[in-house]
């Protein structure tokens, strides 16, 4: 948050509902009455279980789909404004869990255009914007390759990559390490960390990993379509009744700090990662 | 042995200025009814190596083994092996292209000409043992059930052919905590109670990892290490040079042990973590 002016609303969602019409006259309501604002250039996380509407939300976002009731403001730009759409996912990019849903061309270079020409962008600017934010992902050497030969954190970095360079001030991510093994989770987390404290760009961030929603500024719980909770991530990622009560895990030094906790072990509350629980332990070494 | 390979090598498109060498001189052994974790970074040739146990590619060179035949052969020969050898493969909801949860699992047994009462029962048989009921699931259209259900008919699909073994190719991406929590109790009970040979690929090996009892490590299409669960997570720094992680309760007892404490590190669930942490107790601590 060092860039964006946090005060600033960048998404507004108000009163919202959204229900999918499903088998025969059933509806199903997947969101009920949603009030949350994300602001300029804060990291936000959104955890829930499977079904409870996290994925939904991003979707209204986005404009992918529109309210049942309530509404989306962007940047103050209605999402039902659907002449406005462009600039609406000009402003928020997304990107999803599996990256070979998304990448549509034969290079690199191509598929880091691809959104670009759809705001028919001028070719030679299109150009230097590519190469831009290629340089900026580390990207350059791969210009030229077919995305489909690349790893998963490459095609992730891509990804992001055709988003950044239509100047967004924010990335909605649905659950984008899922299918990537734990270097390209580093690389993929890595990236977008520094988005967002070096550039000020406002990342929503749909995460199942505890470890992951730790790196938000702040945390919001969906269950049920309802949001439940909503606070910094050492209160929210750390009480385990909440979590539990919701089908939800901690990380494992919360998970295994609360067992110790009841077996008389001093742990400070709080305590989110293995350094401040080893930390905490070390007080119970031996006496030599 | 059961399962055994003997220098397998595949390469894609050998021949080709595309030629790809994806597997490289593999030479593994898996005996009946164990639980074997298969990891290594994206591209390492995972998912290469599990599509040659059940003969959907076939090695360039070398040699698979199952039961003492070698994999291939007429194509009666491999309907046979893929009924011994279920795959389930990354997402395999996607590939879901029925109306009722019903066809989708009587597929494949349809395909071996069951008459329709024994179909009902496999089916009926199938829902039961990845723990739903039938009355509630048969009907229902499998679009509109959880990520967690669909998980769970697509693993329901693949046993209704009865297979003495099961590989999983990421399992659980995607899936909430006490979705991975179902899904891995399941695979537990399949093994222990019906002896189910079991081989899961996977970047995110909690779970996997307290199930296991030997592991392979696949890196640039070369088996690196090959042994025991304890062998493998003893070594974290080789593990860490490749891209790859420790399990997460077996990293914090890593930590610990590194900060000096006199504590076992061979340890993959929560309830052995704080066993061994209380331990600390008896030894002379400063505890209040």
């Amino acid at each position: 948050m060092v860039m964006g002016k946090p005060s600033e609303i960048l998404i507004k969602a108000r009163d919202l509902n959204y229900h999918y019409t499903g088998d025969g006259e059933n509806i199903f309501p997947a969101l009920k009455g949603i009030n949350l604002d994300v602001h300029q250039g804060e990291y936000l996380a959104i955890i829930g279980s499977n079904g409870s509407g996290k994925t939904t939300l991003l979707k209204l976002f986005n404009a992918l789909l529109d309210p049942s009731e309530g509404e989306v403001l962007v940047e103050g730009i209605s999402t039902v404004d659907h002449d406005k759409i462009p600039m609406i996912r000009q402003i928020c990019g997304m990107i999803f869990q599996n990256p070979d849903n998304q990448l549509v061309a034969t290079t690199v270079e191509e598929d880091i255009a691809f959104g670009l020409e759809n705001l028919t962008i001028p070719s030679a600017e299109m150009r230097q914007r590519v190469v831009e934010v290629a340089s900026r992902l580390g990207l350059e050497q791969l210009l030229l390759h077919p995305p489909h030969l690349l790893s998963g954190g490459e095609k992730q970095r891509v990804a992001i990559a055709g988003i950044l360079a239509m100047h967004p001030r924010c990335i909605l991510m649905d659950e984008p390490t899922a299918m990537l093994d734990p270097a390209g989770r580093k690389e993929v987390l890595q990236t977008v960390s520094d988005l967002n404290k070096n550039e000020g760009i406002a990342i929503v961030h749909i995460t199942h990993f505890p470890e992951e929603a730790a790196m938000a500024d702040r945390v919001v719980v969906i269950n049920d379509g309802c949001l439940v909770k909503d606070g910094p991530p050492e209160l929210i990622l750390t009480d385990l009744k909440l979590l539990h009560g919701l089908g939800l895990v901690g990380t494992p030094a919360v998970e295994l700090a609360d067992l110790l906790r009841t077996d008389g072990f001093k742990i400070p509350p709080g305590t989110l990662y293995n350094r401040e629980l080893v930390k905490s332990l070390c007080s119970f070494r031996p006496k030599n | 042995m059961f399962i055994q390979t003997e220098k397998l090598t595949h390469i894609y498109m050998p021949g080709t200025p595309f030629a790809a060498e994806a597997l490289n001189d593999i030479n593994f052994t898996l005996a009946k009814g164990q639980v074997v974790l298969l990891i290594g970074p994206s591209g390492s040739g995972k998912s290469t190596l599990v599509q040659h146990l059940n003969g959907l590619l076939k090695p360039t060179s070398g040699r698979v083994y199952f039961d003492g035949r070698p994999v291939g052969g007429s194509k009666v020969e491999l309907l046979k092996l893929r009924r011994r050898i279920g795959l389930v493969f990354q997402m395999p909801e996607e590939q879901f292209f029925s109306e009722t949860v019903y066809d989708e699992i009587a597929f494949a047994p349809r395909n071996l000409g069951l008459a329709d009462r024994e179909l009902d029962l496999r089916v009926d048989k199938a829902l039961a043992r990845v723990g739903l009921e039938p009355d509630r699931f048969r009907h229902r259209h499998p679009f509109h059930l959880s990520s967690g259900q669909k998980r769970l008919i697509a693993l329901a699909a693949v046993l209704s052919l009865e297979p003495e073994v099961l590989i999983l190719d990421e399992p659980t991406a995607g899936l909430d905590p006490v979705g991975r929590r179902r899904l891995y109790a399941l695979l537990a009970d399949l093994n222990k109670k019906e002896k189910i040979t079991l081989l899961i690929a996977t970047h995110h090996y909690d779970e996997a990892a307290a199930l296991a009892d030997q592991v392979l490590v696949l890196y640039h299409g070369k088996m690196v290490m090959d042994g025991t669960r304890s062998k493998i997570f003893s070594n974290r720094e080789a593990l860490e040079k490749l891209g790859l992680a420790l399990p997460p309760v077996t990293e914090i007892m890593h930590d610990l042990a590194d900060s000096g404490l006199p504590l076992n590190k061979d340890i993959y669930n929560f309830e052995e973590a704080r066993t061994e942490i209380n331990k600390l107790k008896g030894s002379g601590t400063n505890e209040s």
